[in-house]
């Protein structure tokens, strides 16, 4: 999944790709000012979470104290 | 040729001197510095702000985690996604200090804010 950095810019309304429908409302609308609208940039490398959706609930509870324990021998790799 | 051998005796020197300065660090310093954050699926991530090094620091890490999962798998007949995740349970319950990011299942990057608690990821409830 893309973690996305949410910057306001305001901007021309013509640089809006829209489609014709909503295109000429825009336009209507902020006809002569700028409008506030948000550019979105991605970053250079998404942040992949990897979770299975076959992962049991039961099997997740299970596992909690084996979990715990986990951490507290291996202090340094959690 | 004596002149070349210092040059080499010196310039290995400064580089080892450079390899100390920059230390290995662990899960709990690269968190602390804000170069990893926790994932909900029981790995590190690396943020933007980490160097090279500290990337290849998190990606052994990741290695050393997923050693300790298989072998927990093996023994308690759960697939290693599932002890994985489990395992995130446990490591935002309690290894997230404030300050810390970390990353649940819509990717999106938290930083810990004071003693506010860290939201689990929705497979430990």
């Amino acid at each position: 999944m893309k973690v996305t950095n949410l910057t306001k810019e305001g901007c021309d309304a013509s640089r809006l790709e829209m489609g014709r429908t909503k295109g000429w409302l825009l336009a209507a609308a902020a006809a002569g000012t700028l409008s506030a609208c948000v550019q979105v940039s991605a970053p250079d490398r998404p942040i992949v979470i990897n979770l299975n959706i076959n992962i049991r609930q039961e099997v997740i509870v299970r596992l909690q104290d084996d979990a715990r324990r986990l951490i507290e021998n291996n202090p340094g790799v959690f | 040729m004596r002149k070349s051998i210092y040059l080499a005796a010196g310039i290995a020197a400064a580089l080892l001197g450079a390899g100390a300065a920059m230390a290995m660090q662990d899960a709990a310093q690269l968190r602390a510095s804000g170069v990893a954050a926790e994932k909900a699926d029981g790995y590190l991530a690396a943020t933007p702000r980490a160097s090279g090094p500290q990337r290849d620091q998190v990606s052994a890490i990741n290695i050393q985690r997923r050693q300790l999962y298989t072998s927990l798998a093996g023994q308690r007949g759960a697939t290693i996604e599932e002890v994985a995740a489990a395992t995130a349970c446990q490591t935002f319950a309690s290894r997230i200090a404030p300050g810390q990011q970390y990353v649940l299942e819509d990717g999106v990057v938290r930083t810990r804010n004071g003693n506010e608690p860290v939201p689990l990821p929705a497979h430990c409830r």
